[in-house]
């Protein structure tokens, strides 16, 4: 594969997953406000579209047309750079998670993935530190008290439960010996997913995740009755958004996450009984791992309206006297697994 | 002193007071509707029944006279027992149309229910009718069925006006009130029965539906009704003054006030032609300015006059603090002296009760604050007939006119203030003298403004600001402030209330003084008396705090001195 | 006194969370599809019932008459000070009436104190909830908005007179 071709195989996946990512966010925040009202036995959004389907877009044009305010009192070049490094981070992140398997065609060995890094996730766990950062910067820069504090909660609680990630991240990576996300999946084959090799590592991966992502019940950045908004008390417009939007695809990218490290990414059992032609069996995968996305995604926004928020001493105590002993302990048995295996 | 037990608490009493006194005056509140400290003992009420220890009865308080070691229950289980029964009785035939009656608020037997009563009656059949809204007088209305028939506006007729208007007519349960054949309730001081009566039934026909009790804010001050100075409450309810009713002070006027001080007193407070804002005369009209303008005009044109062809003639209702001013203003900084005070005597105008002849306020403090012309340290100057005459032969062709109408009060005036080249007034509403005037300049009423007058016994007493001007805010001012004055805000009805650019004498003088070169230090009113009180031996000692709710009595007698202002 | 949750009361599954966590899960799965309530307003209005405090009026009797005699009880037990009455006199047997009755619809929390401490059930709480306006003035709802036929409030009256 040449250079030339590399780069325009890579713009075109860059494309599709900018495009594919952005009407995902926009879909979830959709889903997410039906699925709040279900579970409220509402029916949410209905007037824009049939079935209100049109509604993230009535939101988007919404937020385009309000007033872009600045605060006085904040500092306009890190109150501008925030929601940028935010929105960078959520999608350059993606960039290594593999979506389905390599196929051949036109001769031509292609993936599913942006990046096929070798140290793909050792990437993913440097790009969510340095999503710390847009929040960091936002709450501090904002010039607010409200922001401050939403700021300071935040990255503590991220720093604090990266450590329990990282080590659940070991425990996956001890298994498959790799850092490379492919050969994650790939090592998960058959029912050898980590999800029942190693639940508990799951488990502190998956909070771990709610945490990272600011969602409920770690949503304390955001806590709208003490903070008001947060860390983005004070950004409105397109800033906001783009606020908004990197939430939601921190969501993506978290669910996409658990679905590549515990529950085998694009892997079917038993597929090859089947003996399906190569095609079949491509589109399948990419199927199943879309499946298994949105039902992670799914299980984020039912969480969200199901358990209320931590206190955040309950959010401390939990991350580092539970979820740090449980993650060292998930990495004992792993080890104590790789040697049987 | 001898002693008497009540409620187990020993008290002292006076020979020859009756319980209800003692108790009294030691602070023990003994319900009563026919009594009135004031009036003569009735007892038909019954309502002051208390217990006393060795009498086969109860008995009423009011007529029942404190001997030596009685001992007197008022709160037994008998005495609660009987007050029970009694507001039970006197309930059976009152309509308790308490929605519709005036009284409600202030009501003694609405107070009482709440108080004394058990709240339910057993009285079924349908209640006396009685014939309502008589009018009794030119001022008063009476109902009929809420009465209850203490006899007190009976009482108040017969013993402290000395005319014999009012009488009790029927029997039973069909007992009314009425005036007696070819009479009307109409003496000076008819509408204090208004404020004796204890319930509904008599109501000042002036103040009628007009406005609930406790809408109002009531401003402890003094009539300006004459040289008297009873002491009044001024009731305001959006920055307007709807009623006046009488304070007690034993010393001036006790519980009571005349009629046209409570009905004519206040009325030019809310009036239409008040003057708003200094007025300049510019092509035969007066027209609305600034104030600076209003000073510069009058400075130039006051100038363009010799010393002796200017007078100030000055109301003998301004204030102790404004007369201090004014005098201070005209002799000093002007250096002119013909200046005098016009005095408001009306001959046989007065009585033996409350009425005075002297019509104006504070003509005694004048008096007694030296400032007459020929009295004044500066000496010599036009007194106000030599003032008038000079105007008439064209000696003196300016004037300035303090707070006073004289057109209004003799027309005869209307020839003299014709003549003159140049009239300034300060005036509190547009009249018949302001008609001739080159500048007026809006004072504030007495209503508006913190000062002392000098009742004609030479009691000094406060007024106190009820109503507010533009410069003035009510709750920064300490004013009386209603609910709706306190929470409201400029975007209520009651918050847009009509305010006038108004200024007290004191204050517009200091302007044109200091359009005249000269500073005043004074930003208020009670600056300009604490420096009377240390320069006039006759205020010695004296403050705002000091002369208080209730005024204190100079010691004339002992100043003879002449004071030098 | 009620029993104290405290966390060594809890029982091991309670400690670990997981489980209360997947039953609380349950309960909002359940509750996604059960029936909806959502009622589609502009096209379908709600009728509310008698118990609902909707804007404040006076009724008027069939004959004309205006129950209300300006007693001022609602101004002065209105929390938020939203009426201002005016009495006046009349011929009528109840001698007072209100000359000018307003309610500042900006102030007004429909609390329906001033329906409960009415002498005369003259000011009831009405059914109307639709009330939007423009600008302070529309806000201030004169006896010309206020009055309303006895017939029309029927419903209210049996609810004040039970419940009272």
């Amino acid at each position: 594969m040449g250079i030339l071709e590399l780069i325009i195989v890579s713009l075109i996946k860059i494309i599709v997953i900018a495009v594919v990512m952005l009407l995902t966010v926009s879909y979830l925040v959709y889903f997410e406000r039906k699925i709040a009202a279900w579970a409220q036995n509402r029916i949410g959004p209905n007037r824009v579209g049939p079935a209100g389907i049109f509604q993230p877009f009535a939101d988007v044009l919404k937020l385009l047309l309000k007033e872009d305010i600045v605060p006085t009192a904040a500092n306009k070049q890190m109150h501008t750079l925030a929601p940028m490094i935010a929105l960078f981070v959520a999608f350059s992140t993606f960039a290594v998670l593999p979506v389905g398997p390599s196929f051949t065609a036109f001769g031509k060995v292609f993936s599913f993935v942006v990046a096929d890094v070798n140290i793909g996730i050792l990437y993913v766990l440097a790009l969510t530190s340095v999503g710390v950062y847009a929040i960091t910067f936002s709450g501090w820069s904002s010039g607010s008290k409200y922001s401050l504090l939403g700021g300071i909660r935040s990255s503590a609680q991220m720093i604090s439960y990266e450590i329990s990630m990282g080590f659940s991240v070991a425990g996956v990576i001890l298994l498959a010996e790799s850092l490379r996300p492919i050969a994650i999946v790939n090592a998960q084959s058959g029912w050898m997913w980590n999800i029942i090799l190693q639940p508990i590592g799951f488990i502190t991966f998956l909070v771990s995740a709610f945490a990272e992502t600011n969602r409920l019940p770690f949503d304390l950045p955001e806590a709208e009755p003490e903070l008001v908004g947060g860390y983005h008390t004070e950004y409105s417009s397109m800033k906001f958004a783009a606020f908004f939007l990197s939430e939601y695809a921190n969501m993506i990218i978290s669910s996409a996450l658990i679905v590549t490290l515990y529950l085998g990414g694009w892997q079917i059992p038993y597929l090859e009984l089947l003996n399906l032609s190569a095609g079949w069996v491509v589109i399948l995968q990419v199927g199943a791992f879309i499946f298994k996305l949105v039902f992670i995604m799914f299980f984020f926004i039912w969480v969200r309206w199901s358990i209320p928020r931590f206190r955040y001493d309950q959010l401390m105590n939990i991350g580092w006297k539970v979820m740090f002993p449980l993650s060292l302990l998930n990495l004992l048995w792993v080890a104590i697994l790789a040697m049987i295996l | 002193m001898p002693k008497i037990i009540i409620d187990g608490k020993e008290i002292e009493f006076k020979p020859g007071q009756t319980v209800i006194q003692a108790a009294r005056e030691n602070g023990i509140e003994i319900p009563h509707f026919c009594w009135h400290p004031s009036l003569s003992v009735s007892g038909n009420c019954r309502l002051c029944l208390v217990e006393i220890e060795k009498m086969p009865k109860l008995v009423i308080s009011c007529s029942t006279t404190a001997t030596e070691g009685m001992v007197v229950q008022t709160q037994s289980e008998k005495v609660i027992a009987a007050r029970n029964a009694v507001m039970e009785f006197i309930l059976i035939n009152h309509p308790l149309d308490c929605p519709i009656c005036d009284e409600a608020g202030e009501c003694k037997l609405q107070d009482y229910t709440y108080q004394h009563s058990v709240g339910e009656s057993r009285f079924t059949e349908e209640k006396n009718h009685k014939e309502k809204r008589i009018e009794l007088g030119p001022n008063v209305m009476f109902d009929g069925e809420r009465c209850i028939s203490c006899s007190r506006c009976i009482r108040f007729c017969d013993e402290i006006v000395g005319e014999k208007e009012l009488t009790f007519i029927k029997r039973g349960d069909r007992v009314t009130i009425t005036t007696f054949p070819g009479k009307k309730l109409e003496n000076p001081y008819s509408m204090n029965v208004t404020d004796i009566c204890p319930v509904g039934a008599l109501t000042n026909r002036d103040f009628r539906f007009k406005s609930r009790v406790w809408e109002m804010a009531p401003t402890k001050t003094i009539c300006s009704g004459c040289a008297r100075g009873c002491n009044i409450d001024l009731w305001t309810r959006n920055n307007e003054v709807l009623r006046i009713t009488p304070r007690q002070n034993e010393d001036v006027n006790s519980f009571w006030m005349c009629d046209n001080g409570r009905l004519n007193t206040f009325k030019h407070v809310n009036a239409n032609d008040r003057v708003s804002g200094p007025h300049l005369r510019k092509e035969g009209q007066l027209i609305k300015c600034g104030w600076d303008e209003a000073y510069a005009k009058t400075l130039s044109e006051l100038k363009s006059f010799a010393k002796d062809e200017i007078a100030a003639l000055a109301s003998s209702s301004l204030t102790v603090e404004d007369t201090y001013l004014v005098s201070k203003f005209v002799r000093s900084t002007l250096n002119m002296k013909n200046f005098d005070f016009v005095r408001k005597v009306v001959a046989g105008s007065g009585d033996a009760i409350l009425i005075r002849e002297d019509k104006a306020t504070n003509a005694k403090g004048f008096e007694l604050m030296g400032v007459e012309p020929g009295k004044s340290a500066s000496g010599g100057g036009l007194k106000f007939d030599e003032i008038i005459s000079h105007i008439e032969s064209g000696r003196i062709k300016a004037l300035i006119l303090i707070e006073e109408d004289l057109i209004g009060w003799n027309p005869a005036f209307e020839k003299i203030l014709s003549k003159l080249d140049f009239l300034v007034t300060i005036s509190t509403n547009f009249d018949a003298s302001t008609s001739f005037a080159n500048v007026v300049f809006p004072a504030s009423t007495y209503a508006e403004k913190n000062g002392t007058w000098i009742n004609f016994q030479g009691r000094i007493q406060r007024i106190r600001p009820a109503v507010t001007t533009i410069e003035m805010e009510r709750s920064l001012d300490g004013m009386s402030q209603s609910r709706w004055d306190k929470f409201g805000t400029d975007f209520d009805s009651w918050g847009k209330a009509k305010k006038n650019d108004a200024r007290p004498t004191w204050k517009i003088i200091s302007g044109l003084a200091s359009a005249f070169g000269t500073k005043y230090k004074f930003t208020m009113a009670e600056e300009i008396f604490n420096e009377i009180a240390h320069t006039n031996p006759l205020f010695t000692g004296l403050d705002y705090d000091v002369v208080g709710e209730n005024g204190v009595q100079l010691k004339t007698e002992t100043v003879k001195k002449k004071v030098t202002i | 006194m009620a029993k104290k949750n405290r966390l060594k009361d809890l029982s091991f599954g309670q400690r670990i969370y997981i489980t209360e966590i997947a039953k609380g899960l349950g309960l909002t799965l359940k509750n996604m599809f059960k029936p909806k309530f959502t009622m589609q307003y502009p096209e379908v209005k709600f009728d509310p019932p008698a118990s609902y405090r909707g804007r404040p009026v006076l009724a008027v009797e069939e004959n004309g008459q205006e129950r209300c005699v300006a007693c001022g009880l609602c101004s002065r037990v209105c929390p938020a000070l939203a009426i201002e009455v005016q009495a006046a006199e009349t011929e009528n047997e109840k001698e007072r009436y209100p000359e000018k009755f307003e309610i500042n619809m900006l102030r007004c929390i429909f609390c329906g104190f001033c329906e409960e401490v009415c002498p005369e059930e003259a000011i009831l709480m009405s059914k109307d909830y639709e009330l939007a306006f423009t600008n302070r003035a529309d806000a201030i709802y004169g006896k010309d908005k206020l009055l309303t036929p006895v017939s029309r409030l029927q419903d209210r009256i049996n609810f004040v007179r039970q419940f009272k």
